[in-house]
C-alpha cells in the first residue's frame, strides 16, 4: 500500500486529556507544552512532585516520565507507587530516556510502563506513541 | 419480456373496422411493435453511453475495468497526499523545536540559566554526549570553560580557561564562522561561535554525539545556527542585566552609607 497514512487525528486524540509530565528540564517541559497543545499538562520536576500531582489529580490520562529524575531513588519506585495505587494503576506511562539507560528502560517496562522514547526525539515520534496507546485503549 | 407480451396482446385500436380486415390490423400491430423496438434500442444506446461516462474511460475493459482504473488513480492520490502530510508534519515538528529552543533561551535574564539552557539544547535536542561551552571573560577577553559535559577529550580536562591550540576552535572564535570537524588537528565535531554584534561571546564545542547518532542531521544544522545567534544575544543580555543589577545594588548601598553618615 506504500506510504502509511499519517495519523492525522493524533493531535485530537490528546486534545481533551490530562497529561502528567515528570521531567527535570524546563526546555523539555516547554517542548511538551507546545507539542501537546491544547492538552492540559501537569508539570512536575521530580518524582516526589509527580506523586503529589497524581495525588491531587488522579484522573490523569497519561504520564510521561523522564528516567533521570532527581529527588527519587529511581524510576522503579515511582512506577511501583503508580502501579500499586488502584486509582492510578491503569494510567499508561511512557518512559523517556537518554542513551545508555537501557537497563533502566527494561526495568521500567517490566514495572508497567507501556512505551519508551529516547532523547533526542522528534515531536511526531511522541505523538505516534500516544496515538498507538489511544488506539489500543479504544480497541480494548 | 413486456415487449413479447405487448406483441402477442396488442392494445385495442379504437378506429379499427368492426370486421373482416385482419391483415390491416396485423400490419398496424407490426408497425407499433417496430416503433416500440426502435424506442428500446435508442434507450439502450443512451444507457450504454451513460454507463461509459460514469465508469470513466474504460475502453474495451467494460464498467468493472473502468472502476478499477479510477480506484488505482484514487489510491495513488491518497499515497501522494499521505506523503505530503507526513512531510508537512515533520516540518511543523522542526519549527516547533526551533521555537521552543528560542523561547527558552530568552525566557530568563539569569546568566546561569541561559548557560544551562544551552547545555539542555545540546544534550536533549541535538544529542551531543560530550561538549564544552566557552564564554568570554569580560575582564581580559579570554575564554573560560563554563560547562563541560561528558568525558571530554584529555586536552579539555582540568582546563578552566581556553588558551588556544585547537585550530577549529581558534578559527571559529576568530572569524565567528561555524566549523565542522573532526580534522587531523581537532577532535571537535562542530564549533558553534556565539556571536552578537560582531562580538564572539563564546563557543559551543561539540566533541561527541550519542552512539546511536552517527552524524548531524538537517535539523541539527538549524539548531546550531539558532544557537549561534540566539544563545549569544541571550548571554549578552543576561550578563548586561546582571552587571546593571550589581551596579544598582552597589549604588544603593553607597547611598545608604552616605545617608547614615
Amino acid at each position: 500500500m506504500g506510504a502509511e497514512l499519517p495519523e492525522e487525528a493524533r493531535v485530537n486524540s490528546v486534545k481533551n486529556r490530562k497529561v502528567l509530565v515528570v521531567e527535570d528540564s524546563r526546555l523539555i517541559h516547554k517542548m511538551y507544552e507546545v507539542m501537546l497543545r491544547p492538552t492540559t499538562l501537569l508539570s512536575a520536576f521530580n518524582g516526589h512532585e509527580g506523586l503529589d500531582k497524581l495525588g491531587q489529580s488522579p484522573d490523569v490520562d497519561l504520564i510521561i516520565l523522564d528516567i533521570n529524575m532527581p529527588k527519587m531513588t529511581g524510576l522503579v519506585e515511582f512506577l511501583e507507587r503508580v502501579k500499586t495505587t488502584p486509582a492510578m494503576a491503569k494510567i499508561p506511562v511512557i518512559i523517556v530516556s537518554t542513551e545508555g539507560k537501557e537497563e533502566e528502560v527494561a526495568r521500567g517496562l517490566q514495572s508497567g510502563a507501556v512505551a519508551y522514547l529516547r532523547k533526542p526525539f522528534q515531536p511526531e515520534d511522541l505523538l505516534k506513541i500516544i496515538n498507538r496507546i489511544e488506539s489500543k485503549q479504544t480497541a480494548a | 419480456m413486456s415487449d413479447a407480451t405487448h406483441m402477442t396482446d396488442p392494445p385495442p385500436v379504437a378506429d379499427a373496422p368492426a370486421s373482416g380486415d385482419a391483415p390491416v390490423r396485423a400490419e398496424r400491430d407490426a408497425m407499433a411493435t417496430l416503433r416500440r423496438a426502435q424506442q428500446l434500442v435508442s434507450d439502450a444506446q443512451a444507457a450504454i453511453e451513460e454507463a461509459s461516462r460514469v465508469v470513466g474511460q474504460g475502453g474495451g475493459a467494460g464498467p468493472a475495468g473502468g472502476a478499477e482504473a479510477r480506484l488505482a488513480v484514487a489510491e495513488n492520490e491518497r499515497q501522494e497526499l499521505a506523503g505530503r502530510l507526513a512531510e508537512v508534519e515533520h516540518q511543523v515538528g522542526r519549527l516547533m523545536t526551533l521555537y521552543v529552543a528560542t523561547y527558552q533561551l530568552h525566557a530568563t535574564l539569569d546568566p546561569a540559566e541561559v548557560q544551562s539552557t544551552i547545555a539542555e539544547i545540546a544534550l536533549n535536542l541535538i544529542g551531543a554526549e560530550q561538549f564544552v561551552l566557552l564564554l568570554i571573560d569580560d575582564e581580559d577577553n579570554g575564554y573560560e570553560v563554563r560547562i563541560m559535559q561528558g568525558e571530554a577529550d584529555a586536552r579539555w580536562e582540568q582546563t578552566e580557561r581556553y588558551t588556544g591550540g585547537d585550530p577549529l576552535v581558534d578559527a571559529a572564535l576568530a572569524d565567528g564562522g561555524l566549523r565542522f570537524g573532526p580534522t587531523e588537528e581537532s577532535p571537535a565535531l562542530a564549533v558553534v561561535p556565539l556571536r552578537v554584534q560582531d562580538l564572539t561571546v563564546g563557543a559551543l564545542v561539540i566533541l561527541k554525539l550519542l552512539d546511536r547518532k552517527p552524524a548531524f542531521v538537517k535539523e541539527d544544522h538549524d539548531l546550531l545556527d539558532l544557537l549561534g545567534a540566539h544563545a549569544a544575544s541571550a548571554i549578552f543580555a543576561s550578563r548586561a542585566y546582571a552587571k546593571t543589577a550589581r551596579k544598582l545594588r552597589t549604588l544603593e548601598n553607597l547611598i545608604r552609607l552616605v545617608n547614615k553618615g
